[in-house]
């Protein structure tokens, strides 16, 4: 009877962090969603770093004004989304928290 | 295969790019309407002329507008009377720029409408981004 509560000890650390996967070891090795995140968060980062590029180049007459506007919409667009999910993954997080126990 | 949504920003990007180099020949035409030859008889501003075409972007496999080439007008010039001009041949004509500024306003406004349209497109598909996007949350 007891024993089943006692295993939870022994289960691999439990962390609150989206980026690590609740069951370290397996799931970490097949990739999935954390891997999927990390691309994202990759991504974004270089979209905001080409966007910021672009409008320098813009300030000093490089770029035309057509190219700085369609990248500062990019970066926009990638910095919504990523808001997005991430309001929905506390949203998550914020449901378990508020879990009947 | 890049995102359908993204496409059309890239294109009408192109498309603004592509009318604002045509708004640049068009203002070249309309500053040097005037400008006559540097010395006697000498021929004065030719009109130029740009022309576009269709290209597929490797990247992203949608097909952009690109400036093919700009052109020089060949047609005669306009010829006036003025023999006080330092222009003027021996026989006090002077050859004047083949640009017709009517010619040039209505080139004009006909870029502006396809600007403006580009611009249209682009507004257009980022609502519909935002759009999608705000599904996310409420």
């Amino acid at each position: 009877m007891i024993d089943a509560i006692s295993k939870t000890a022994q289960l691999p650390d439990l962390q609150m962090s989206p980026s690590t996967p609740v069951t370290a070891g397996k799931a970490a090795t097949v990739g999935g969603f954390d891997s999927v995140m990390k691309s994202v968060a990759a991504d974004t980062v270089n979209t905001l770093y080409k966007s910021e590029m672009t409008a320098v180049a813009g300030i000093n007459g490089k770029a035309s004004i057509q190219q700085v506007v369609d990248q500062v919409m990019a970066a926009e667009r990638t910095l919504q989304t990523t808001i997005a999910v991430r309001d929905k993954v506390v949203a998550a997080y914020q449901e378990i928290s508020r879990m009947a126990i | 295969m890049i995102d359908p949504l993204k496409a059309p920003g890239k294109i009408a990007t192109a498309g603004m790019s592509a009318q604002s180099a045509r708004l640049l020949v068009i203002s070249e035409n309309i500053a040097n309407a005037q400008s006559v030859g540097a010395t006697s008889g000498a021929d004065p501003y030719s009109r130029k002329t740009i022309s576009f075409k269709s290209e597929v972007d490797r990247l992203s496999g949608a097909t952009m507008v690109k400036v093919a080439q700009y052109g020089i007008d060949r047609s005669p010039f306009r010829v006036e009377q003025d023999p006080g001009n330092p222009a003027a041949d021996k026989d006090g004509n002077v050859k004047l720029p083949n640009v017709n500024l009517m010619v040039e306003m209505a080139d004009m406004r006909e870029a502006n409408r396809v600007y403006q349209a580009n611009l249209q497109v682009f507004r257009q598909t980022r609502e519909l981004v935002s759009m999608t996007i705000d599904l996310m949350r409420t």
